[in-house]
């Protein structure tokens, strides 16, 4: 089992969460939505496996490189 | 002369070539077969396995093969000779000239080497060859530069840039010059990389900084292992001080061929034109459907941009630093160009300093190297906000401006989506024929409605019955004006075009531009202060 971590590309916040803790994800799943310089910046699954933890909530602020969700695969 | 005379001159000649061959056979042996174990063992290549990965076979001519350190027994004869710490010579590259070398690291670490004249590094023989000849140069970089026991040896210290750093600065604006990190570079080395037009190192067995772990411990007590210090996940994603990570050396080996494969071979010639089996009218139907109605959706501009371009023709360079901007050689109908796109995928494609020194580095590469440079234009701006700007996004995105400034190979701007304010100010060229095409879905102006509105109409919405109505009410009234045609009636934007013809028209201006390309080689003149 490894664990990748998902990490914000940009500052800004989330805006739509789109699947919940244990989900199964494809690769390029979407996973959530987060706000950017008025842009909905698309997360997706960078790796297929299970969604085993989602660390941030609708209207948390992300940074940079801060690591939005966890998968197993 | 006597029959005994000629046979004792007879001997001297089999002598000397016995001596040539067996200094010969001693070099071949680099730093013995334990070292050549390490260096393999540590996952990377030797300098020969190297040069011959990299090159045409056979092409590799030496030079300076018997330079090194001779031992010699009571009678002065020969008993081994080691070989200097760099190997250098020239070669061809897909049958195309090179000056090519790196150091040996199986000798003493790939440590400088204490000779009447250097054979590679900064001012080194293979520089003065690359000068002279006008040829790339290939840096195989696998040292840690400087040594203090060669002070022992000389007697005395040298003075820093004794050896010739003018030649590895005057060289990036006569050739191409491409550096390959495939060790751990430091000091010297480190720099040297770092005076390229394009640099690329290995993922897990090359790191890059001013001065390894050691000397951060001495310096500041900080314990940091070399791959957290100059891995590729600093020098390449963060620092970018070098431009793109490889999976092996194999790898880095074919970017480097693909780099070279865009360059002509200095800068008085024309970069080199291909056959190109994509037809120049071809239209894709989906760039009519690409970019979203929603202006708050990001869409895949790398696509977009490989719909337009040659089939299979684009070699991204920085593709994990500064992202919002993406940085791309490519053909078009065989011609060589420079793409540079936003990405809307990554803060709206805003200007940050990472995306504006991306942008200026990509500019002069193709500007020294007369390159035609195509915009592919979805810019709201530079970035805001604190991080932004004690990163220094405003000063670092106007030094992008006064490079547009100063740009003089032909360059198309073509309009995508947004192009707002002074980071859309730096996809023109204005000393070229400024022509700017624009697709139906292109904006532009000082700064967007819905950032300017409530500043500049503050006091009407205030005193409005429902303010919110109000701002909405001129934001839908000043975006009536922002229609692309209204510019277009005034030739303030030259071209408005479908989409689908967008392939076709830039193929025809960069099939345009070779008359102006062919007046203006040579080097380019630098003058005044960049901000």
């Amino acid at each position: 089992m490894a664990t990748t971590e998902v990490l914000s590309e940009v500052i800004g916040s989330v805006w739509k969460v789109e699947m919940a803790e244990g989900d199964t994800v494809a690769e390029g799943d979407l996973i959530m939505i987060l706000e950017s310089m008025k842009m909905e910046i698309p997360v997706e699954a960078p790796c297929a496996g299970t969604l085993s933890e989602i660390k941030v909530k609708p209207e948390d602020s992300v940074e940079e490189d801060q690591v939005l969700c966890l998968i197993e695969s | 002369m006597s029959d005994r005379e000629l046979s004792s001159q007879e001997g001297e000649r089999d002598e000397r070539m016995a001596e040539l061959a067996k200094r010969r056979a001693d070099v071949a042996e680099m730093g013995g077969e334990a070292n050549i174990e390490r260096q393999h063992s540590n996952g990377r290549l030797t300098i020969r396995e190297r040069i011959d990965g990299l090159t045409d076979k056979g092409s590799f001519r030496e030079v300076g093969t018997l330079a090194g350190t001779g031992e010699y027994d009571e009678n002065l004869k020969l008993k081994k000779l080691t070989p200097a710490t760099y190997v250098a010579g020239s070669a061809r590259i897909n049958g195309r000239p090179v000056a090519i070398g790196g150091e040996d690291f199986t000798v003493r670490g790939g440590t400088s080497f204490g000779a009447m004249r250097r054979k590679g590094g900064q001012g080194g023989y293979i520089e003065d060859l690359a000068h002279h000849y006008k040829i790339p140069l290939v840096n195989l970089i696998d040292g840690a530069g400087g040594t203090v026991t060669s002070a022992k040896r000389r007697g005395y210290v040298v003075f820093p840039g004794v050896d010739g750093f003018e030649r590895s600065v005057e060289l990036l604006g006569e050739v191409p010059v491409v550096s390959a990190v495939l060790g751990t570079a430091a000091g010297g080395p480190a720099g040297r990389a770092i005076l390229s037009h394009f640099s690329v190192m290995v993922e897990g067995s090359s790191q890059i900084f001013a001065a390894g772990p050691p000397v951060v411990k001495r310096s500041l007590g900080q314990e940091i292992t070399k791959e957290d210090l100059g891995g590729p996940k600093v020098a390449v994603n963060k620092a970018g001080s070098i431009h793109n990570a490889a999976a092996s050396e194999e790898e880095a080996f074919e970017q480097i061929k693909r780099f070279l494969s865009f360059m002509p071979d200095n800068v008085w010639e024309l970069p080199p034109v291909v056959e190109c089996d994509d037809p120049a009218d071809r239209m894709d139907e989906e760039l009519l459907t690409i970019v979203p109605e929603k202006r708050t959706h990001p869409y895949d501009m790398k696509k977009l941009v490989s719909m337009v371009v040659d089939k299979d023709s684009t070699f991204e360079i920085r593709p994990t630093y500064g992202k919002a901007l993406i940085t791309m050689l490519a053909r078009l109908d065989g011609r060589p160009v420079g793409i540079i796109a936003n990405n809307p995928k990554v803060y709206g494609g805003a200007m940050d300093a990472d995306a504006a020194r991306k942008q200026i580095h990509f500019m002069e590469l193709c500007d020294t190297f007369h390159i035609p440079l195509v915009f592919f234009v979805d810019v709201p701006g530079f970035m805001v906000g604190l991080k932004a700007e004690t990163d220094g996004a405003l000063r670092e995105g106007m030094r992008a401006v006064f490079t547009a400034g100063r740009l003089s190979v032909p360059t198309l701007t073509l309009v995508i989506r947004k192009c707002y304010g002074m980071a859309g100010m730096a996809t023109c060229n204005k000393n070229d024929i400024d022509l700017k095409i624009a697709w139906p879905t292109g904006e532009w102006g000082s700064l967007p409605v819905e950032g300017g509105v409530a500043a500049a109409f503050r006091r009407e919405i205030q005193a409005a019955d429902d303010p919110k109505a109000r701002e909405k009410e001129i934001e839908a009234e000043l975006r009536a004006y922002s229609s692309p045609f209204r510019t277009a009636e005034a030739l303030a934007v030259e071209e408005v075009i479908d989409p689908r013809e967008t392939r076709p028209m830039l193929c025809d201006y960069i099939r345009l531009a070779e008359n102006r390309l062919k007046v203006k080689l040579g080097p380019k003149s630098k003058a005044g202060v960049a901000p």
